[in-house]
């Protein structure tokens, strides 16, 4: 297991230490590119600031992301039983997806004001769309076979899309899980920085405001930390489902 | 006896089979054969009641001489893949037909349990398919097309993905457990071999439209059925089968 990471943690770390020399050798001011030990030092400095807004924005972006699947699960089972409902509807969700971010998390914060909802409905039109792709092409993905012998059985529509178009769709569902997860964090912290009390977008526009190089660099590690706890609960979620040698990919 | 009368079934681009009438008594092995694209697996997958809805059939299935619509009880289909389901378990997989027929899990599993020592998987009961061998995969197969207790069995090419030897085995192995437990058996293959060797009755198909075109019993005792024994018969259903590719 720990040999799997290991190539990453030694690319990441000799990046980290390539980094840190450069910093060092080149005397670059850390107002412009502080080094690894001096975004470190600032996020321990800091944690207990960084902390509770990296929980606000973990918060909302799990709040988020699960309604968000909730909805791309309840569209994908209405749309997979009425084939004409996706043919019409599948192009109004692609053209959803062009809609700049930049231009629609000021508008959301304008429409919704500076609370909860603005947030999770930019998480939700970010991420809705990958899960609904990946659970439609996921259903796809269900051998003839599998569909035909529980048909030959007398099995309904219904009992064949249980028994084997979903779980036909497992690696589909968690592929689009883990895409959607990390554009959860970034939707949430987008959000938050176009408007918000609370969360690392607000504190990376504060920081940024400050010259503080060193806070808002902190705040991309504590964000990239909240991305990989997400999907750390992805590859549990991957775990207590699988069932036999169902393929457990990297979450 | 299992019936289809007169079935002809309409693609897009022209018909597919053409007026194809056929019987399966009950108890034996009808063998289908012709080349590739003369139609034989629409004709199974018809009488499964799975044909494809871009296929328009015209025709009827009858059973002891009533019409029927399918999917019917009374028969079960094997498809050409074991379509085993890789997240279920060996005992699961086995269950499955007599779940969807509306038995609770334990009780499918009660009568799916027995058989599995006399189908030569004893101890495969909790195993994945993907821990078993291609043969034991398919005794799996016919473990659970067997215990749904239909009268007559369709198989759509069920040895085709097997090795040769394994192939020979699962034959043997197959009317062996026909013989215990008999069913009027539909076998759709390209295998003369297999086609001579297990079968009562054998259909000729030819294609352009799909039709039968003969019909051959086998009339050798299963016992003496020896390469050379049934030679002559090859020999004529070869000939059939490459004038009929030729046209």
């Amino acid at each position: 297991m720990m040999l799997r990471y290991l190539p990453t943690l030694v690319i990441g770390l000799m990046l980290l230490a390539g980094w840190e020399v450069y910093c060092t050798l080149a005397s670059v001011s850390p107002l412009v590119l502080p080094a690894p030990s001096g975004i470190f030092r600032a996020l321990f400095l800091n944690r207990a600031e960084i902390g509770s807004h990296a929980l606000a924005t973990f918060l909302v972006a799990a709040l988020g992301f699960s309604l968000s699947v909730t909805f791309a699960c309840a569209t994908s089972v209405a749309l997979h039983f009425t084939p004409w409902a996706e043919r019409g509807l599948m192009p109004l969700f692609v053209i959803s997806q062009t809609v700049p971010l930049v231009a629609l998390a000021p508008l959301m914060i304008l429409w919704f004001g500076f609370g909860l909802l603005p947030k999770i409905l930019l998480v939700i039109l970010v991420t809705f769309f990958p899960m609904l792709l990946s659970l439609l092409s996921g259903y796809r993905q269900t051998p003839d076979a599998f569909a035909d012998l529980l048909a030959s059985m007398g099995a309904s529509r219904w009992a064949i899309f249980r028994r084997a178009t979903i779980p036909s769709a497992r690696p589909g569902f968690l592929a689009g899980l883990r895409i959607s997860a990390t554009y959860a964090i970034v939707a949430t912290i987008f959000a938050e920085y176009a408007g918000a009390r609370q969360g690392l977008g607000i504190y990376i526009l504060s920081a940024k405001n400050n010259f503080r190089a060193d806070l808002v660099l902190s705040a991309v590690v504590v964000s990239a930390a909240l991305t990989l706890a997400l999907l750390g609960l992805i590859r549990l979620l991957d775990h207590l489902t699988a069932k036999g040698p169902q393929v457990r990919r990297d979450a | 006896m299992l019936e289809i009368k007169r079935l002809t079934i309409h693609s897009k681009t022209g018909p597919l089979l053409q007026d194809l009438s056929l019987q399966i008594h009950s108890n034996e092995i009808v063998a289908l054969i012709g080349a590739s694209g003369c139609g034989k697996t629409s004709a199974l997958k018809f009488t499964a009641g799975i044909l494809p809805p871009d296929l328009h059939p015209e025709g009827h299935l009858l059973l002891d001489g009533v019409p029927i619509r399918a999917p019917h009880p009374a028969i079960s289909y094997q498809p050409q893949s074991d379509a085993l389901f890789p997240w279920l378990t060996i005992a699961e997989n086995a269950a499955l037909g007599l779940e969807i027929a509306g038995l609770s899990k334990r009780t499918a599993r009660a009568q799916v349990l027995p058989l599995f020592a006399p189908f030569g998987l004893a101890g495969c009961e909790g195993k994945f398919p993907a821990e078993l061998s291609g043969g034991m995969r398919q005794r799996a197969a016919f473990l659970r097309t067997i215990v749904q207790d239909s009268r007559f069995v369709l198989l759509d090419e069920p040895f085709s993905a097997l090795d040769a030897v394994t192939r020979f085995r699962m034959q043997d192995w197959l009317l062996a457990r026909l013989n215990e437990r008999p069913r009027g058996v539909l076998l759709v293959t390209h295998d003369l071999h297999e086609a001579t060797g297990m079968a009562d009755r054998i259909l000729v198909m030819a294609a352009n439209p799909g039709r039968i075109i003969r019909e051959i019993p086998v009339t050798t005792p299963r016992a003496q059925r020896s390469e050379a024994a049934l030679a002559d018969l090859r020999a004529t259903l070869k000939t059939l089968l490459l004038k009929e590719t030729s046209l």
